[in-house]
C-alpha cells in the first residue's frame, strides 16, 4: 500500500510539473519573460517586465503576429542564478514559448546559456554587458562595450568634455565592470595616458559605506591635472556612492563622473541637486526629443497608471529586440526558431531617438551613443552625441585575447571567428 | 546646436572684437547661445573680463537654467513665474510660453567657467561671505591673468579670513605664472603652509621645474604636505570607522534587544529597519504635498512615526508568533524568516520594487572641515542619533519600571510570573521595542543608503554578527563592537581593499569567538547555561 | 534496526523514482517524462542530499550550522573545477588549458590550485576533501574552544559569507560572480544528453540513499547515542568522561563531505557554480528545509527539502509577483501549526488513525 500511495504521489507529481504543457494552445504564440521579480535584482529587472507585457499587449492591439495573439509567461527566477537556468528550461520544454526575452546580470545570461543552445531557443538580451561573447542563439539589444564606454571616454578627453587627463576606474567587482575597465585601460594607455594616471577601484556588490573611497577620488583629483572618474558601479551601491558624493562635496564641474550603470530609474531614488553635472552614457535617455520617444513615454504611462513612471535605456533595447523579433517572424512567416535566428541579422527596427537600429550579423545592433549631464529634475540633458550609428562589437580589439576575433553567423556561422588562423574557434551550430 | 548657422555669423564679429580689446557686451551676450560648449565657455570668459556690472545677473541666471532665447534671437532671462527680461537691457519680453524658449544650454566646462567668472565678479562683493567663496574659487581656477584683480582686492579687503585665503589664491596665480624665482619661493613657501588637497593641485605641477631650486623646493613642500595629510588620514580614518560604526549599532541594537535579551533569532530585524526607511519616505510624500514648509523637519516628525509603525510590526510578530515558539528559540530563526520575506514582498507590491527617494533635508547636507578633517553633516548626525538611542534605551532598561520587568522576565520568567508580572505584555513590550529601534535605524540609513525592498537585507548579516561579537544579552557589548568592527573595518580598507578587509573582519571575528566564546562582554552566571 | 518503516519507505519510492523516470524518459514511447522534469528531479534529491547531511549535525548533534552552504559549494566548486577544465579547446578562446575567465582576465599560466582537476579522480577526492578538511579545521578550532549555540551558528554564517566574499574576487581566479559555466560534457557524456541527465539523476539518487544509510547508521550506533545524549546536555556528557569535541568534529566533518558530494552532483545538472551558492540566506534555508521536514528525523529533512523545492518551482511560474507571500506564509504556518515538522506531522495524522478511528464528524 505504501509503495502504491508513493507510486501515486510521484505520478501527481510528474503530472503537475508537466501540466502546463498539456495546456499548449495553438491559437496563440507565447513568449517568455525571464526577469527577476524578488531578490536582489526585482529592483532593476521588474520595469523590463512591465515594459514586455506593455510591448505585447500594443502588438496584440494591432491585431497580434501571423494572424495569432501573443500570449506573455512570465516567471519569476527569483535573482538566482540557478534557478534562472531551470525557468529558461521551463518555458522553452514546458510552455513551448517562441523566443524568451530576459536577463539582466552576465551571471544570468551565461547560466541560462547552456539551456538556450541545448534546446535551440531564442534569447533577447536588454542590458549593455561586457562584450567577449557572441552567441547563436542569444541577441544582444543593449550596448557593447564599443557602445557606451568608449565614447564617454572620448567626450571626456575632449575639448567640450573638459580634456581630461587623470582617470580613476571605479567599478563594483564582477566580470562586467573588469572587463570593461580593462579595455578603458588598454584604450587610456594606447592614448598616451601615463599608468600613473589611472586608478582602479572595485567594491563589494551592494557596498553601502563609500567613505574612504569617496575620500581616495578627491586626494587622486587633486594632483593639479584634471580628473574624471568612470564608473561602473553596480546598481544597488550606487545610492550611497552619489549621496557621498553630494556630501563631501565632489562637484560634476571638478571631478566629472561617468557612470554606465545609472539610468533615469536609478536617478528616481535620490535627490538629483547635488549631483547635476554629472554624466551617464547611454543609447537612449528619456529626456530625447523625438516622436516615438514621446508616444513610447505616453503608452508607458498609460500602461503603468502613473505618470511619474520613468523610461530607460535597457528598455529601449527591449523595445528594439520586441520589434526586430516581430519583424522577423514576419519575414520568415513562422516562429521556428532556427528560422527566426536565420530571419533575423539585417532586420531593422527603429529606435526611439529617429534612427533605424539594424541587427548585425555578429548578434548584436547598430545603435547611437549619448552622453547626458544629470538635470536637477532626475533627466539627462544630453551634451553630446555620435554621429550617425555605431555597430556593436562583442569582441573588443583593445583587449590581446579578443583582437583577432570575429562574429558572424550569417556567413561564417561562427561567434568567435580567428581572423588569422582563418577558424572557427568553437562557438558555432 | 541648432543655433549653429545664425551662430557663425555671431561668432565670427565676435572673434574680431575680442581681438580688438573692445568685446561690446551686447555682442558677447548674444553670442552666448551659439557654438560649442567650449565656445560658450570662452564667451563666458570674456564676459567677466568685460568687467560690466550687468554680467553677473546674466552669468547667474546662466548658471541657473534660468538663461533663455526668444524666438527672435533675443537672449532673455526667465524669472520663476516665467517673467522674460532681455539680459542686455532689461526691457520686459511679456511671459513667453515654455516651448517658445530655447535654453541656453550649459555643461561642466561652461559650468566650471561660469563659477569662475562669478568669482572674478565678486571679489569685491559687499558680502564677506560671498568674497570668501570668490576666493576659494579663485585659488581652485588660479589664473596668472587674474593676479591684478587678486591684488587690488586684497588691498581693499578687511576680512582676516577671505585676506588669508587671497593671498594663497595669489600665490597659486603666481606659480602659474613667470614670475620671478624669489616670488615663487615665497609663493611655494605659503602654500605648503597651507597643506591640503588645494595646495597640492597648485603645487605638484611645479615639481618638474626647470629652476632646481624651485623644484626642489616644491619637492619638500609636498613631502611636508604628504606627512600632515598621512596623520590627518589617522584621524580622518578613525572618523570614519566612528561613523561605520555607529551605522553598524543603530542596525544591531534593535537586533541586541530581540535576539541578545530575548533569544529570539529574529530574522526580520533587517525588514523592520526597512519599514522604519519607508516610514521615512511616507511621511516625506505627505510633507512634501501637504506642507513644504515642514521638510527640513520630516526626519524629526518622521522619527517616532517610524518608531510606531516598526514597534506595532514588531508587537504583532511577538503576539502572532513568536509567542507560541517560545522554549524553541531556534524555530523562532524559521518562523521569523518567513515574515521577513512576507515584509518583503508586501513594501515591493506596495511601494513598487525600485528605490525610494528620502531627501536629506538642509542640515544633513554637504560637510564641514575641522583643521583637514572632512566631516559630513549627515554620518555626524547619525553618530549623535545612534548614541542617543543607545543612552535612551539604556535609560528604559535600567531605570524604569518596564525596564525592570524586561530584564526580570528574560533572566527567570518563572520567577518574575510568579512576582505578578504579566509576562505575556512584557514579552510583546520588548519585542516592540527591539522592533522599534529598528524601525529609527531604518530612518537614519534612509540618508545614506537605498530606500528599496532590499535595505534589510543588507544589514542582518552585520547586525548578528554585531551582536554577537560584542557578547549577546549586553548592551554595552553591543556598542563596543559596532564601534571597534567599525574602525577596524576602515583601518584595513585603505591597505587591503574593501572587500579583502570584510573578509579579514570576518576571519577576525571568527578567530576572536574562539579566545572569547561568548563575545566582547560575556554575560556571567547561571543564566548563561539556561 | 538501520532501515526503519519510514526509511523503508522513502528508499523504495527512491527506487520507484529511479526505475520509473529513466523509463519514462528513455525508453517509453511519447516521452511521458519531460527531460525538463529529470534535470529538476536530479536537482531536488541534491537539496536532500544537503538537508541530509545538517540534519545529521542539527537533528542529531544540537549544532545549528548556518554555514553549510559553504561545504555544498566547496563540493560544488571541485566539480565545476573539473568540468572546466573537460572543456579543453571548446572554449570561446579555444586555450587548451585556461578556462575562458582566466584568459579574459589576462592570466597566462593555470594557477597551482588548479593543478590535477583535469583528473576526474583528483576532482572527485577534492569534493570530499575540501569541504572536510574546512570543516575539520574549522571545528578543530570551534568545538576545543567549547563554541556552542547562537555563537557557533553566527560564526558559521561568518564563514560562509567570507567565503562568498572570496569567490566574488575575480583575483581567487574561481571566475568571479560568474562562477563556473558553460560546461561542455562530463566523463566523455555529453552534459546536454538525455542519458547524461538522467545518469545524473539515477546518481543522485543512489548518493541519497546512500547519505541516508550512512546517516542513519551513524546515528544508530552507539556513536549516534552519544550525539544524541550530548545533544542533549552536553555538560552532562562530558562529566561522564566523553570527549564531545571529538565527537562534535567527526560528525561536523561527515556532514561536511555530505554536503559537498551534494554540491558535487548539482554542479553538472544545473549548470553552474557561482559565489551565490555561499551566500548566507542560502545556508539559512537549508535550515527551514530541514525544520519544516522535521529535524532529527532525516527523512524528514529529505522531504522537507524536495517540499520547499518543489513550492519554489510551482510558485515562481504560478504566482510570479506574489510567490514570496505563499512560501513565507508556508514557513510560518508549519512552524507554529506542525512543531514536529510535515513527517512528524504526517506519522502522528497515521498512528491517530490507525490506533483510533477519528470520532465521527460533529453535526454543524
Amino acid at each position: 500500500m505504501n509503495f502504491a500511495r508513493n507510486l501515486f504521489a510521484a505520478a501527481g507529481l510528474a503530472t503537475l510539473l508537466a501540466a502546463p504543457s498539456a495546456q499548449a494552445d495553438d491559437d496563440t504564440i507565447k513568449v517568455g519573460i525571464l526577469h527577476s521579480l524578488s531578490g536582489t535584482m526585482a529592483i532593476s529587472e521588474t520595469t523590463l517586465k512591465d515594459a514586455m507585457l506593455m510591448l505585447i499587449a500594443e502588438q496584440n492591439a494591432k491585431g497580434g503576429l501571423l494572424g495569432k495573439k501573443l500570449e506573455p509567461v512570465v516567471v519569476d527566477p527569483a535573482s538566482n542564478w540557478p534557478l534562472f537556468a531551470e525557468k529558461a528550461r521551463e518555458l522553452i520544454s514546458q510552455d513551448h514559448v517562441a523566443a524568451v526575452f530576459g536577463c539582466w546580470t552576465s551571471v544570468s545570461r551565461k547560466s541560462v546559456l547552456p539551456v538556450f543552445k541545448e534546446l535551440d531557443s531564442i534569447l533577447f538580451y536588454p542590458v549593455q554587458y561586457e562584450g567577449q561573447e557572441s552567441e547563436r542563439n542569444v541577441f544582444y539589444t543593449g550596448a557593447a562595450p564599443n557602445q557606451q564606454a568608449i565614447p564617454a571616454v572620448d567626450y571626456l578627453m575632449s575639448k567640450d568634455g573638459g580634456s581630461v587627463k587623470r582617470w580613476v576606474l571605479e567599478g563594483t567587482d564582477y566580470v562586467y565592470p573588469r572587463t570593461t575597465n580593462k579595455i578603458l585601460e588598454a584604450y587610456l594607455l594606447s592614448k598616451g595616458v601615463s599608468p600613473d594616471d589611472i586608478m582602479i577601484n572595485y567594491t563589494p556588490f551592494g557596498f553601502s559605506d563609500w567613505q574612504t573611497e569617496v575620500s581616495k577620488i578627491k586626494a587622486f583629483g587633486s594632483a593639479g591635472k584634471k580628473t574624471a572618474v568612470v564608473s561602473t558601479v553596480n546598481g544597488d551601491a550606487n545610492v550611497p556612492f552619489y549621496k557621498e558624493l553630494g556630501n563631501q562635496g565632489v562637484k560634476a564641474e571638478d571631478i566629472p563622473v561617468v557612470a554606465f550603470s545609472v539610468g533615469e530609474e536609478e536617478l528616481a531614488g535620490l535627490d538629483p541637486k547635488p549631483l547635476v553635472g554629472h554624466l551617464a552614457a547611454w543609447n537612449y535617455f528619456e529626456s530625447i526629443d523625438t516622436p516615438e520617444n514621446k508616444a513610447f513615454i505616453d503608452a508607458w504611462h498609460k500602461f503603468t497608471g502613473n505618470d511619474k513612471r520613468v523610461t530607460n535605456d535597457p528598455m529601449e533595447a527591449a523595445y528594439i529586440g520586441f520589434n526586430m523579433w516581430v519583424k522577423a517572424v514576419e519575414k520568415a512567416g513562422t516562429t521556428d526558431p532556427d528560422k527566426v535566428i536565420a530571419a533575423l541579422p539585417g532586420t531593422q527596427a527603429p529606435n526611439l531617438t529617429g534612427g533605424m537600429s539594424e541587427m548585425l550579423p555578429n548578434h548584436h545592433i547598430t545603435k547611437p551613443v549619448y552622453i547626458g549631464e544629470i538635470q536637477d529634475n532626475g533627466q539627462f540633458d544630453v551634451v553630446w552625441q555620435t554621429k550617425g550609428l555605431i555597430p556593436g562589437e562583442p569582441w573588443s580589439p583593445y583587449l590581446p585575447e579578443s583582437k583577432d576575433l570575429v562574429s558572424d553567423w550569417v556567413k561564417l556561422n561562427c561567434g568567435n571567428y580567428d581572423k588569422v588562423k582563418n577558424t572557427c574557434l568553437g562557438a558555432t551550430n | 546646436m541648432r543655433f549653429l548657422l545664425r551662430a557663425a555669423l555671431v561668432l565670427l564679429a565676435l572673434v574680431g572684437g575680442t581681438a580688438a580689446g573692445a568685446a561690446d557686451f551686447g555682442a558677447l551676450v548674444a553670442a552666448l547661445p551659439a557654438g560649442s560648449y567650449s565656445d560658450r565657455a570662452k564667451v563666458v570668459d570674456d564676459l567677466a573680463q568685460s568687467g560690466d556690472p550687468r554680467a553677473l545677473a546674466v552669468l547667474n541666471a546662466l548658471a541657473a537654467d534660468d538663461l533663455k532665447v526668444m524666438p527672435d534671437g533675443t537672449v532673455v532671462i526667465v524669472d520663476d513665474k516665467g517673467a522674460a527680461k532681455a539680459a542686455v537691457d532689461g526691457t520686459d519680453k511679456g511671459t513667453p510660453a515654455a516651448d517658445q524658449l530655447d535654453r541656453v544650454k550649459v555643461n561642466n566646462a561652461v559650468r566650471r567657467a561660469v563659477r569662475t567668472a562669478i568669482g572674478v565678479l565678486t571679489l569685491r562683493d559687499p558680502d564677506p561671505a560671498k568674497r570668501l567663496a570668490a576666493a576659494r574659487e579663485a585659488l581652485r581656477a588660479a589664473d596668472p591673468d587674474q593676479i591684478d584683480a587678486v591684488d587690488s582686492a586684497l588691498a581693499a579687503e578687511t576680512d582676516p579670513a577671505v585676506k588669508a585665503l587671497l593671498a594663497e589664491a595669489r600665490a597659486a596665480a603666481v606659480l602659474k605664472s613667470d614670475a620671478p624665482a624669489a616670488d615663487q619661493l615665497a609663493a611655494i613657501k605659503l602654500l605648503a603652509a597651507r597643506g591640503d588637497d588645494a595646495a597640492i593641485a597648485a603645487l605638484a605641477p611645479l615639481a618638474g621645474a626647470q629652476n632646481p631650486e624651485i623644484a626642489q623646493a616644491v619637492k619638500s613642500a609636498l613631502a611636508s604636505i604628504a606627512e600632515t595629510q598621512r596623520l590627518w588620514g589617522l584621524a580622518q580614518n578613525v572618523w570614519f570607522g566612528l561613523s561605520l560604526g555607529s551605522v553598524l549599532l543603530l542596525a544591531a541594537v534593535g537586533l541586541a534587544i530581540t535576539f541578545g535579551v530575548m533569544g529570539v533569532i529574529n530574522m526580520a530585524h533587517g525588514e523592520l529597519v526597512m519599514l522604519g526607511a519607508y516610514s521615512t519616505f511616507a511621511v516625506q510624500q505627505v510633507i512634501r504635498l501637504h506642507a513644504p514648509g515642514l521638510f527640513d523637519w520630516s526626519l524629526v516628525i518622521a522619527a517616532p512615526v517610524a518608531f510606531v509603525v516598526a514597534g506595532a510590526v514588531g508587537v504583532a510578530i511577538e503576539r502572532g508568533i513568536v509567542r507560541h515558539l517560545y522554549g524553541r528559540p531556534l524555530e523562532t530563526l524559521l518562523a521569523t524568516w518567513g515574515v521577513s520575506l512576507i515584509l518583503q514582498q508586501a513594501v515591493r507590491t506596495i511601494f513598487g520594487p525600485d528605490n525610494r527617494e528620502v531627501g536629506n533635508p538642509g542640515w544633513m547636507s554637504g560637510a564641514f572641515t575641522l583643521g583637514q578633517l572632512q566631516i559630513t553633516w549627515n554620518r555626524l548626525w547619525i553618530l549623535i542619533f545612534a548614541l542617543a538611542v543607545f543612552a535612551v534605551l539604556l535609560a528604559v532598561l535600567k531605570r524604569t519600571p518596564i525596564g525592570l520587568q524586561m530584564r526580570a522576565v528574560t533572566q527567570n520568567r518563572a520567577m518574575a510570573a510568579n512576582m505578578g508580572i504579566r509576562t505575556g505584555r512584557v514579552d510583546a513590550l520588548t519585542f516592540g521595542l527591539g522592533a522599534g529601534i529598528a524601525g529609527l535605524a531604518g530612518v537614519a540609513l534612509s540618508q545614506i543608503d537605498n530606500v528599496s525592498p532590499n535595505l534589510g537585507q543588507g544589514y542582518i548579516v552585520d547586525s548578528f554578527m554585531v551582536v554577537v561579537f560584542g557578547g549577546a544579552g549586553n548592551i554595552w557589548g553591543t556598542l563596543a563592537g559596532a564601534f571597534s568592527l567599525g574602525v577596524a573595518n576602515k583601518f584595513l580598507e585603505p591597505f587591503a581593499g574593501a572587500v579583502l578587509g570584510k573578509i579579514l573582519i570576518l576571519v577576525g571575528i571568527i578567530l576572536f569567538i574562539q579566545k572569547r566564546p561568548r563575545g566582547l562582554f560575556a554575560v556571567k552566571g547561571r543564566s548563561v547555561e539556561a | 534496526m538501520l532501515i526503519d518503516r519510514r526509511l523503508g519507505i522513502f528508499l523504495a519510492g527512491l527506487f520507484v523514482l529511479v526505475v520509473v523516470v529513466p523509463a519514462g524518459n528513455l525508453w517509453l514511447a511519447g516521452q511521458p517524462v519531460p527531460t525538463y522534469l529529470v534535470a529538476l528531479i536530479g536537482k531536488y534529491l541534491c537539496y536532500a542530499l544537503l538537508a541530509v547531511a545538517l540534519d545529521l549535525v542539527w537533528g542529531f548533534c544540537g549544532i545549528l550550522s548556518l554555514g553549510h552552504g559553504a561545504f555544498f559549494a566547496l563540493g560544488g566548486y571541485a566539480m565545476g573545477m573539473y568540468l572546466m577544465r573537460e572543456i579543453g579547446d571548446r572554449g570561446v578562446y579555444a586555450n587548451p588549458t585556461l578556462p575562458d575567465f582566466m584568459v579574459f582576465i589576462g592570466w597566462k599560466q593555470l594557477p597551482w590550485y588548479w593543478w590535477g582537476f583535469d583528473h576526474f579522480w583528483f576532482a572527485a577526492s577534492m569534493v570530499l576533501l575540501v569541504p572536510g578538511a574546512l570543516a575539520f579545521v574549522f571545528g578543530w578550532f570551534t568545538f576545543r574552544s567549547r563554541v556552542a549555540g547562537v555563537y557557533l551558528s553566527i560564526i558559521t554564517q561568518a564563514m560562509t559569507y567570507a567565503l562568498m566574499l572570496a569567490f566574488f574576487r575575480n583575483e581567487m581566479g574561481f571566475g568571479g560572480n560568474n562562477g563556473l559555466t558553460d560546461f561542455k560534457d562530463v566523463l566523455g557524456y555529453d552534459l546536454g544528453g538525455g542519458g547524461t541527465k538522467v545518469g545524473l539523476m539515477v546518481l543522485s539518487a543512489v548518493a541519497l540513499a546512500a547519505g541516508l544509510l550512512l546517516a542513519r547508521a551513524i546515528t544508530v550506533s552507539r556513536l549516534g547515542k552519544v550525539l544524541v545524549c550530548l545533544r542533549d546536555a552536553e555538560s552532562r556528557t562530558r562529566f561522564l568522561g566523553y570527549r564531545v569535541e571529538h565527537y562534535k568534529l567527526f560528525i561536523f566533518t561527515v556532514s561536511a563531505m555530505m554536503a559537498g558530494v551534494a554540491g558535487a552532483l548539482y554542479v553538472p545538472q544545473v549548470g553552474i557554480i557561482n559565489p551565490s551558492e555561499f551566500s548566507p540566506a542560502n545556508s539559512i534555508e537549508i535550515v527551514i528545509w530541514v525544520a519544516l521536514g522535521g529535524r532529527g528525523t532525516l527523512v524528514g529533512a529529505a522531504l522537507g527539502a524536495i517540499l520547499v523545492a518543489l513550492a519554489k518551482t510551482l510558485l515562481t511560474g504560478w504566482l510570479p509577483e506574489v510567490w514570496l507571500f505563499a512560501l513565507g506564509a508556508m514557513f510560518v504556518l508549519v512552524t507554529i501549526g506542525l512543531p514536529t515538522g510535515v513527517l512528524g506531522a504526517l506519522e502522528g495524522g497515521l498512528a491517530r488513525t490507525r490506533r483510533a478511528p477519528e470520532p465521527a464528524e460533529r453535526e454543524a
